[in-house]
């Protein structure tokens, strides 16, 4: 199963948790627009993105 | 090490990896970034073989993301799951014997301050809790003893993981993994103690739950390894393949043995250490 991290760009409020929360590097990215982005060849889909999010931004699938 | 050293010569940009690039372009060498400015540039870390929810690769990151000088650190590792990342970290780095890292460090760091006299050169041990509390045991306390300007990081997974899961001695009391179906036997080994009695300027437990905390344990044993003696900082990083919880809850184990009391963050600097602290913040304003 292939699993990877979409983000919500409507919900993220770039508090950036999800960056702090991430074991991969450079998987999400802060953009200039204040918003998280998620390079989706790099993830692992390990989900601690998704359950570090106060917003219900990051969805696994 | 300055920027000028990794630049690429004239005609083979093309050529070179696109994270290499990066590197030069974003990267975080003569810059001074820390963990708050994640996600803005390049990591010293790339694409690793870790398990998916890798409490010790999350941990590896923070701590890179976090070292106060970059371009001029050795990082000195050891057999064991952080050796497996290492060759993806863009940082001068040793692959030592299983638990001779501090001595190792000791040495070149002895070497780098005949060669540099002038320079700071920081020498960050970064080992499993196999290579720091079992079989290096012996290497790292006489690294204590005879006071080498070194820190040493201990990612402490609690167990052997990347040979099938055995018991380690900083394994908690009753813990049963697939290779130890019996349940240890004794008690976790209390290392911060023992470095504290050894003679260590700076003793500090943290844990990637806490990044801000753990950036500043970082720089403070960095620092003051510089300038008075050797220092230990404790990074806990659960392992969700040997103890069997889902990738998505290192984070949330994490917080419930802190609420538990089983795996406290804690601090303890010595008096010199105290001192210089006060000094360098004072100098900051």
């Amino acid at each position: 199963m292939y699993v990877k991290v979409r983000v919500d760009e409507k919900k993220c409020v770039g508090c950036k948790l999800c960056i702090f929360a991430c074991p991969d590097p450079n998987v999400l990215t802060y953009t200039e627009n204040k918003k998280v982005s998620a390079d989706e060849n790099r993830c692992k889909g390990c989900g601690l993105c998704v359950s570090s999010c106060p917003k219900g931004a990051l969805i696994i699938s | 090490m300055i920027k000028s050293m990794f630049q690429i010569s004239p005609g083979f940009e093309d050529i070179m990896p696109a994270e290499y690039l990066e590197l030069i372009e974003n990267g975080p060498f003569e810059k001074r970034v820390g963990v708050s400015d994640l996600g803005a540039f390049k990591e010293l870390l790339e694409e690793h073989p870790l398990c998916a929810g890798c409490g010790l690769a999350l941990s590896l990151r923070l701590i890179l993301a976090s070292l106060p000088n970059p371009e001029d650190t050795i990082i000195i590792g050891s057999t064991g799951c952080s050796a497996l990342a290492f060759p993806q970290v863009a940082l001068h780095n040793i692959h030592s014997l299983f638990g001779n890292q501090n001595a190792v460090a000791s040495g070149v760091k002895r070497a780098l301050n005949l060669r540099f006299p002038d320079k700071i050169k920081d020498v960050v041990v970064i080992a499993g809790d196999g290579a720091t509390a079992d079989i290096g045991l012996d290497m790292v306390l006489h690294s204590w003893f005879r006071q080498e300007k070194i820190t040493t990081i201990m990612l402490d997974n609690e167990a052997y993981a990347n040979t099938g899961g055995q018991e380690s001695g900083m394994s908690p009391k009753g813990t049963v993994l697939n290779m130890a179906p019996k349940g240890k036997t004794f008690s976790k080994v209390s290392i911060p103690e023992l470095a504290r009695e050894a003679g260590c300027a700076y003793v500090a437990s943290v844990n990637p739950a806490q990044p801000k905390k753990l950036e500043k344990a970082i720089v403070r044993g960095i620092l003051a390894a510089r300038e008075l003696g050797p220092t230990y900082i404790q990074v806990f990083s659960p392992c969700p393949t040997n103890y069997k919880f889902k990738p998505n809850e290192t984070i949330s184990k994490v917080r419930l043995r802190e609420k538990e009391g089983t795996y406290e963050t804690k601090e303890f600097l010595s008096t010199e250490a105290r001192e210089l602290f006060a000094r360098l913040e004072e100098e900051k304003k």
